[in-house]
């Protein structure tokens, strides 16, 4: 299988694996056992921190899930024990005691001692978790049916941001540096969730709500949308993409660069087609039209949720539609998931070359949307949204301009 | 029938002509009430708790049965990576409606079916304090279960999940009528639980038996005293969110509507402060049962009665205390979620409590594993582990993690079927010879026990695997991009999930067959589990006046000190039967009671609930409908109100086939 990731064995991660090891042994009995030598499993794993905010976690989840699955032995060993000794073997009627209060108030006390235990370091964590001045870089996300858009506002914070960076469906962040993720939603409620790097914030609308982020190696790290959002929640996947410092000013920079015009005759003719046919919703920063003004696109007015991914710089990206397809072919794709650490900026920082454009996929979404991902596009279900779609809506393009229209795309990075 | 009367010398209670003038003998001049002892009228117009209790435990089976079947599909749809068995929409909605029709459709009503037959008898009444009520509560419950029901066949099921968080509730995002089904449907059900609640409260408050105080009354009656009490106090709260949310839906409100300025989180908080307490109220009633079944196959008492049941009003109080831990990652803000962590934490003490008061029964105990006993200590062990789980997320941090993963999936399945569900069947197989009067086939009954408790186990113990592997909850398909490849992996574990689901379902299947089975047995002994409380003193099954005569109360656990004394010196103790269960129930016939007096059926309780789907449907399709479901209400309000308060005893058919004596002229109360 090409998804395993490299990630996820990191360095400084002594204790990472002291604590998987430890996690193993209580794991032997128990209620632990389900939760061992995760370390090498699923790109969600919530026992694999990769980041010192997951790690906090990690410190106090580790101890009580040790804890629960000792108790846990002990009880249904006593229980295990009388159902063993004391069963009907033609015993007398036993003495109909009702109890026998100084056992019963220790019995109480006992329990009340152990979660005190773990009340202390778990409301010390809380705090520490909701702490946000100390960060150095804001980055903001909005989640909507069924996407995340992330943007960088002008800040010091991040190196420097001069100019708005608008992206979606990865946020890309410097390694080793404490971010402040902002969120808030443009409709329903989403979760914001990057397992290896932090704990879920829901993303509600009206609220802004923060949610720290840090990696401490290069790599992609793997989440998705949590808080039930409706037809596609389960399509809505995100990924945290952390980046060497000096990667990650290439990135910035590159976000930044000044628009390209086609550079042949094909994706000269996608500009085209994508003008008349997706820069209503679809902004690409520099397009301008034939009177050279600036294109605006207006998600505003034709989706219900307001707004639709920037694909300026679409190729940098390596996901599209959510996270939920991948722009990368199989074997590119895993090149850049299972780069070590060290080659990891690289590879990403390449985006997606047109041998490892995921060409089927990416033609498929262009054909029929709705039926890559299920929306709410059909114009005779849209009575409750005033007419606007939920998603992209099923454009009815020729082969001919599906053409067009990847060859243009190809070039947006 | 009515009125038991016997041929007596007794002057009747009430002086005689006592009877006011202005007590109508017809409803509408036309109607008496009905007087049917077979049939389907004796069932429809019955306000015997005890015919009422087993039309409750009838249609939850069978509510059941449909979110079993629900829960199948969503398995199905999740053996594997991008499953096609359901599309994203049928997922969705069956998720939403296995979890509405497990909570609303069957544990609550199912508990209800027990603390209806079970509460008057074990606290030595005749009937609940208000019978027709009770009728009401019964039909209400049906008539909105079959209802919201209705939805999947006329234009979809609600898709917002059972928590129908705002405002993914609101009808830009839930266009379907879906989601007004729902919110009515649960209105309607929620009528049937607070009138429950109230007519138990009065029933458990004033009705018991001479002698039974409140430390004497039976463990699962207390339990089921509690979850009244929290059910009183919890479905207003769900009443007043759903009122808000069917006026967003149907009348233009804005209560949830962002752009308005509301916070969504409103919706939140009061659906929690509802939706925990109602965790409770779902354990709760299966806490009482296995510490009624408990002491009975340890043949001892429940090892500190007075700790079980202050630890269950204690649960019932802290149980409103932590309602925000469903919502440690909405957002909160640290002080509350401090607050409501360590708050989550506390009430682990008393669950933990419980227990250890089960396990210290046990111990020392004469134990005999019957089935009832099986899925007792079933329960125990199954919820321990749901307990234990549970304290793991009650870390907040550690719960940003965790929620809305399947590892939450897998916690509150093992609090919930393994809590609820298996104490449910361990009174099933506990009562059904005091409800049907015959045993169920103890083999097939270890079957049942066998097949779900490893149906169970395989169907949420990976639950904790992929929920911790990050996997989250309401997810129609999962991708193998993101499953791992481990021995942890996401597909295989979900795999083992589905299998068990249907080994779970085989278990459930052989509860039927062994239902079939056993309806030959012959008649069950009078005290097959040689029992300790009130109601193994009346017949099996019970005589519609439940009890020849009212008995008096001298201890806890009445039952077991009428048949057993304690002949040993000093500290030895030496129990010697010294009465069966037939040789007391002969006793009290010898010395039954004259004039016992019970209400008549009605045919109003049932009208006036066939009013409310009749109002909802007209919420939701057309205003005549609405007022259609008010003029029968109306006509159903006022016919209850001039119903005479008995029927004429000249009306019934003696029991003996003669005439029963002079009719008597004595009011009786049914409200």
């Amino acid at each position: 299988m090409n998804n395993r990731t490299s990630m996820s064995v990191p360095k400084g991660a002594s204790t990472v694996r002291s604590v998987s090891r430890r996690l193993r042994i209580a794991a032997a009995v128990g209620l632990g056992a389900l939760v061992a030598g995760c370390a090498q499993d699923a790109p969600q794993n919530t026992f694999d921190p990769a980041g010192p905010n997951a790690q906090r976690i990690q410190n106090l989840q580790v101890p009580v899930f040790i804890i629960a699955g000792i108790v846990g032995v002990i009880t249904l060993s006593v229980i295990a024990f009388v159902v063993w000794r004391y069963r009907d073997r033609g015993q007398a009627i036993p003495e109909q005691t009702h109890g026998k209060p100084a056992l019963e108030i220790g019995l109480t006390i006992l329990p009340a001692l152990i979660l005190i235990g773990v009340a202390i370091p778990t409301v010390s964590t809380v705090f520490a978790l909701a702490e946000t001045d100390d960060t150095e870089c804001v980055i903001n996300v909005t989640g909507q049916q069924w996407w995340w858009e992330v943007d960088y506002p002008v800040q010091d914070g991040c190196g420097g941001i001069s100019a708005p960076i608008v992206t979606s469906g990865q946020m890309v962040l410097p390694v080793d540096t404490p971010v402040l993720v902002r969120g808030t939603s443009r409709d329903v409620i989403h979760s914001w969730w990057i397992p290896r790097l932090n704990g879920k914030r829901d993303m509600v609308p009206g609220r802004v709500q923060t949610n720290r982020m840090q990696a401490d190696e290069p790599g992609i790290y793997a989440g998705q949308c949590t808080e039930f959002c409706g037809l596609s929640h389960a399509n809505m996947r995100m990924e945290v993409i952390a980046l060497e410092a000096d990667d990650f000013e290439v990135w910035k920079a590159n976000q930044l660069s000044d628009y390209e015009s086609p550079t042949n005759e094909l994706a000269l003719a996608g500009e085209s087609t994508f003008i008349a046919q997706c820069s209503r919703c679809h902004q690409v920063n520099g397009l301008t039209d034939g009177d050279g003004d600036p294109i605006v696109s207006r998600p505003d007015l034709n989706v219900y949720s307001g707004a639709a991914p920037n694909l300026s710089y679409l190729m940098t990206r390596t996901t599209f539609a959510g996270a939920m397809f991948d722009l990368l072919t199989p074997e590119c794709r895993a090149d850049v998931w299972e780069a070590p650490p060290d080659e990891f900026g690289e590879r990403y920082l390449e985006g997606v070359t047109p041998e490892c454009l995921n060409r089927v996929q990416l033609r498929e979404w262009l054909r029929n949307s709705p039926a890559e991902k299920p929306m709410y596009t059909d114009p005779n279900e849209l009575a409750a949204t005033n007419g606007l779609p939920r998603g992209m809506p099923y454009l009815a393009l020729s082969e001919g301009q599906i053409d067009e229209l990847v060859a243009y795309l190809l070039e947006r990075k | 029938m009515a009125i038991i009367e016997r041929p007596t010398d007794t002057p009747a209670l009430a002086p005689s002509g006592g009877a006011p003038a202005v007590t109508p003998t017809r409803s509408y001049g036309y109607l008496r009430r009905p007087v049917q002892t077979t049939g389907w009228r004796s069932w429809a117009f019955t306000v015997d708790h005890k015919k009422i209790g087993i039309m409750y435990g009838v249609a939850a089976m069978l509510f059941f049965v449909v979110g079993g079947v629900e829960a199948l599909f969503i398995r199905l749809q999740l053996a594997g990576p991008e499953g096609t068995v359901l599309s994203a929409d049928a997922y969705n909605q069956m998720f939403t409606m296995h979890a509405t029709t497990m909570v609303f459709l069957f544990v609550i009503p199912m508990a209800a079916a027990f603390a209806n037959y079970m509460i008057p008898l074990q606290i030595g009444a005749r009937d609940v304090a208000f019978p027709r009520l009770n009728a009401l509560s019964l039909w209400t419950f049906v008539f909105g279960g079959i209802f919201l029901n209705t939805s999947w066949f006329l234009g979809g099921a609600a898709d917002g999940g059972w928590f129908m968080y705002a405002p993914n509730s609101a009808v830009p995002f839930s266009p379907s009528n879906g989601v007004d089904y729902w919110t009515l449907g649960l209105l309607i059900t929620g009528i049937a639980s607070l009138v429950g609640a109230v007519n138990l409260i009065v029933t458990v408050l004033n009705m018991r038996a001479p002698g039974m105080t409140m430390m004497r009354v039976p463990i699962f009656t207390w339990m089921a005293l509690v979850t009244q009490f929290l059910l009183l106090f919890a479905m207003p709260v769900i009443t007043v969110a759903l009122v808000l949310l069917l006026f967003q839906r149907n009348y233009d409100a804005t209560f949830f509507e962002v752009a308005e300025g509301a916070d969504p989180l409103l919706w939140q908080h009061l659906f929690w402060i509802f939706g925990h307490p109602e965790v409770y109220i779902i354990v709760l009633p299966a806490f009482g049962i296995v510490s009624e079944v408990l002491p009975v196959f340890s043949k001892k008492p429940l090892f500190g009665y007075p700790f079980v049941v202050f630890s269950g009003a204690a649960i019932g109080f802290v149980g409103w205390g932590v309602w925000a831990h469903h919502m440690f990652a909405s957002g909160l803000g640290p002080i509350s979620v401090a607050v409501f962590s360590v708050a989550t934490m506390a009430i682990a003490v008393p669950t933990g409590v419980k227990i250890i008061n089960w396990t210290l029964t046990m111990w020392g105990g004469k134990l005999r594993f019957t089935t009832a006993m099986l899925f007792a200590t079933g329960l125990i062990v199954m919820f321990t582990i749901g307990g234990l789980s549970g304290v793991t997320h009650s870390v907040a941090p550690s719960d940003t993690q965790q929620t809305d993963t399947y590892y939450i999936v897998a916690h509150f399945h093992y609090v919930i079927f393994g809590g609820a569900v298996l104490g449910l069947f361990a009174g099933i197989y506990y009562w059904w010879p005091k409800v049907f009067g015959k045993l169920l086939n103890e083999s097939w009954g270890k079957a049942n026990f066998w097949t779900m408790i490893i149906g169970m186990n395989l169907t949420f113990g990976p639950m904790h695997i992929v929920g911790l592997q990050g996997q989250p909850r309401r997810m129609y398909v999962w991708t193998e991009n993101r499953a791992g490849d481990g021995f942890f992996n996401i597909g295989f574990w979900n795999l083992v999930a589905t299998i068990g689901s249907f080994i779970l379902a085989v278990g459930v299947l052989f509860f039927f067959i062994n239902v079939w089975v056993s309806r030959k047995n012959p008649p069950a002994p009078a005290d097959p589990w040689d029992a300790r409380s009130l109601e193994w003193m009346a017949e099996n099954p019970p005589k519609e006046y439940n009890f020849e005569r009212t008995p008096t109360v001298h201890a806890l656990d009445e039952m077991f000190h009428r048949k057993y004394e304690d002949v040993g010196e000093g500290d030895a103790h030496d129990y010697v039967k010294v009465a069966t269960a037939e040789e007391i129930q002969a006793v009290e016939t010898a010395n039954r009671d004259d004039h016992v007096h019970l209400p008549s059926p009605s045919y109003w309780p049932i009208v006036l609930s066939f009013s409310l789907p009749v109002i909802a449907y007209g919420i939701i399709y057309s205003t005549l409908l609405v007022i259609v479901g008010l003029a029968i209400a109306t006509v159903a309000m006022f016919g209850w109100a001039l119903e005479p308060p008995t029927a004429d005893d000249s009306e019934f058919e003696s029991p003996e086939g003669g005439d029963g004596g002079e009719p008597s002229k004595e009011l009786v109360a049914s409200v």
